[in-house]
């Protein structure tokens, strides 16, 4: 049943590229482009990089969170919650306040990337006292980790002057225009990595819910699929945020929709999670370049907007139900 | 051939200074079916993780099949113990048929081989069917009962048909009919597959009804090792246990049956018989508790503030009455518990050290004995008598010489007092 269900699913999202594609490529502030002009092909080729930043930066975010709500057994798990974000956002910020964006286009995103991993090192290293840290653990210091971690970038925003806030603020609102082509392509090859690696550990993670001990009588590695599992979670959301800036919403939302819709099992939900993650921010994106054009809103606006009102259905069901279900 | 599980000399626990397990030294052969029993906190826990390589030794080896548990690879391991623990739950519920699957992909070689192989096909309809859980397939985890929950955790452990089987309390939530069931399933694998099965089991009469052999641990040692009638023998049981155990045994259908005999046999509310008890040292504490939860109306005294035996009479809201930490027992305190004790007709005496100070608490008993009630007093207390002159001694030497008897255990005292009772309102 969940396997006819599946195939229709994935059926579906194949059938829907080429159409989000074609909306995403012939809408925008300009119009239609016209092919026949200079302007109109940088125009479409501008979109064309856009899409694909958003199916990258979109899938990544899905599959991040899916394997994170696994390996956390936490339905609120998202690729944030460990203090990736704020880690993330936190690099970029000093990058940007040191004047580095003007030095190189690369800085602000490897400083974000750099500020995401070392924020997750350094809560996993504090969550595990001895040896491999306990799911409860990780959380916690996640947590506090990424409090400490915003108040710090709460006061660099207090120093900064208006033009730094400024970038700052439209950076952490999340932002997919593609200032640098070979970031895409990088971000895109660490997204790519994540999304093989996390795939082929998918059966671990079927028996990581699990809980640890039931993993272990079934053949899993625990501690190997642990600390792999995160630091492909956190390479893809690293990447994210480095190539966008932040976006909420998509790792928390889109994993519960494709489990509820394709059933748990990850060897379906990684690909799945991760195909429409990209599709919903592509189509997020063009309505945040359309409904108040030639305004754009923020494409973090966007996925909050449609998000949020669908996360409290889930936590309203899932008082009801059990949870993810 | 090599055993199918051997411990040799293992120690382990979490703490090496203070070990759970201490140096046991176990051998399993294939095709046997054997039961650990043991009180809360023998280490049987500790014992399964160990097995199940959840848990490394601290000293010592574990050898499943001749090979080293550290050794092991995990789906190795997955392939040679099928493991049923209590309980299993999970934020994402898969349905007992893909949990049954999930389990019998221990057996692929890589996770892209496809699980519908005919044999993989077959070992879980069988699972589904032996476990009563064919018609439960599509319900999810967190839709099932614990009973449910606990046929497809065996479901689980049965469809990867490992030639040793452990199974932690896997029947503790299952009705009568089903727990039967899943036994004789384990039995039947047992018997007819030669698969070696290990259980700890909380149910002894069940471990003693399907299991050969049954090891019983106690303070992380093994303390038994046999059949189950070389091992269930009341005094064993009642050593381990700390209650009072009666075994019997029904020759015509070989079956065992182990029963704690009623561990406080309790009075009826209204009777509510008075009892004395001549406490302090630490000494009455637990026989304040069993006395209290027995339906007397228990008194103690005197006391000395700070004693833990007055700190549990004050939890238990027991008369006493108490003196200065560490003082001597002061006349007027000595009035007052023989006003409290003047109609009691029963005085207990543990084995509490006597000094100068506090040896006028026997008063009470002396008291009681003249009129004709019950005096029991703790077996050795001879060796608790400080007095410079052997005055204690001397107190209880006559009071024995008047009709006072001897108690050994809190348990046996119990006994001791609801047979007397009886004895009482008989004539």
């Amino acid at each position: 049943m969940t396997v006819r269900r599946s195939t229709c699913f994935f059926a579906i999202l194949a059938g829907l590229i080429p159409v989000v594609f074609a909306l995403c490529l012939l809408t925008g502030s300009a119009g239609i482009p016209d092919l026949g002009t200079v302007t109109g092909h940088a125009i479409l080729r501008m979109r064309l990089y856009r899409t694909l930043a958003a199916l990258v930066v979109g899938s990544g975010l899905a599959a991040s969170g899916t394997v994170l709500q696994a390996l956390l057994r936490n339905p609120l798990a998202e690729p944030y919650v460990l203090g990736i974000s704020s880690g993330g956002a936190l690099g970029a910020a000093t990058a940007i306040l040191m004047g580095l964006g003007m030095v190189s286009v690369f800085a602000v995103p490897i400083a974000a990337f750099v500020g995401a991993t070392l924020t997750l090192t350094l809560v996993y290293l504090l969550a595990g006292e001895q040896g491999i840290p306990s799911v409860h653990q990780l959380i916690l210091s996640g947590v506090i980790v990424g409090a400490v971690v915003s108040s710090v970038l709460m006061f660099l925003i207090s120093i900064a002057p208006t033009r730094g806030i400024h970038n700052i603020m439209w950076w952490m609102l999340g932002d997919l225009t593609v200032t640098s082509r070979p970031l895409l392509w990088a971000a895109m090859a660490l997204t790519g990595t994540g999304l093989i690696v996390t795939w082929t550990l998918s059966q671990s993670f079927n028996a990581m819910t699990l809980g640890r001990d039931m993993a272990h009588h079934l053949g899993v590695r625990t501690g190997r699929t642990l600390l792999l599992g995160l630091a492909m979670a956190t390479l893809m959301a690293a990447a994210a945020v480095s190539l966008a800036g932040i976006i909420g919403f998509v790792g928390l939302v889109v994993p519960h929709t494709v489990r509820r819709i394709i059933g748990p099992d990850h060897r379906r939900l990684i690909p799945g999670a991760a195909l429409s993650g990209g599709l919903f921010l592509a189509l997020c994106d063009t309505a945040a370049r359309t409904i108040m054009a030639p305004r754009e809103l923020p494409v973090g606006v966007m996925t909050a907007l449609l998000g949020g009102p669908f996360f409290l259905a889930v936590l309203r069901r899932n008082r009801e139900r059990g949870p993810l279900t | 051939m090599t055993a199918a599980l051997a411990l040799e000399g293992v120690t382990a626990g979490y703490n090496p200074g203070d070990p759970v397990l201490r140096s046991i030294t176990l051998r399993l052969e294939r095709g046997e079916m054997v039961g650990i029993l043991g009180p809360n906190g023998a280490g049987k826990t500790t014992l399964f993780r160990l097995l199940t390589g959840l848990m490394q030794p601290i000293h010592g080896e574990v050898r499943i099949f001749g090979e080293p548990c550290r050794d092991l690879t995990a789906k190795r391991r997955a392939q040679l113990i099928g493991v049923a623990p209590q309980s299993i739950d999970g934020p994402i519920p898969f349905s007992v048929h893909e949990l049954v699957a999930m389990s019998r992909s221990v057996w692929r070689a890589h996770p892209w081989q496809p699980s519908h192989t005919v044999r993989d096909h077959r070992a879980v309809e069988r699972a589904l069917a032996l476990t009563d859980m064919s018609d439960l397939r599509h319900r999810p985890l967190d839709a099932l009962s614990g009973g449910e929950k606990q046929r497809a955790i065996v479901a689980m452990a049965i469809t990867r048909e490992p030639p040793l089987l452990l199974l932690d309390e896997a029947t503790s939530h299952l009705d009568m009919n089903h727990r039967l069931e899943i036994m004789q399933i384990v039995e039947r694998l047992n018997r007819e597959e030669g698969v070696t099965v290990l259980m700890i089991s909380h149910d002894i009469n069940l471990s003693a009804d399907f299991c050969h052999r049954l090891l019983l641990l106690d303070h992380g040692a093994l303390v038994a090792d046999g059949t189950p009638s070389e091992v269930l023998r009341p005094e064993l049981l009642q050593a381990v246990y700390h209650c009072d155990i009666a075994v019997s045994r029904d020759p015509q259908r070989g079956v065992i049956t182990v029963n704690p005999a009623r561990r406080l046999p309790t009075l009826p509310p209204e009777t509510g018989a008075r009892c004395h008890v001549i406490g302090g040292g630490g000494s009455a504490g637990e026989l304040l508790r069993r006395l209290t939860l027995s339906g007397y109306r228990v008194s103690c005294g005197v006391l000395n503030r700070g004693d833990s035996d007055e700190v549990t009479a004050t939890a238990l809201d027991v008369d006493t009455v108490i003196e200065k930490p560490f003082s001597p027992v002061s006349a007027a305190a000595m009035e007052s518990v023989r006003r409290m004790a003047q109609d009691c007709r029963l005085c207990i005496i543990p084995e509490v050290p006597f000094g100068t100070g506090n040896t006028a608490n026997l008063r009470i008993a002396e008291d009681v004995c003249r009129r004709g009630g019950r005096v029991f007093i703790m077996e050795g207390i001879e060796h608790c008598d400080y007095t410079p002159d052997g005055e204690a001694k001397r107190r209880i030497q006559s009071l024995l010489d008047s009709g006072a008897k001897t108690w050994k255990h809190t348990a046996t005292l119990l006994q001791q007092l609801a047979e007397s009772d009886s004895q009482v309102e008989t004539p």
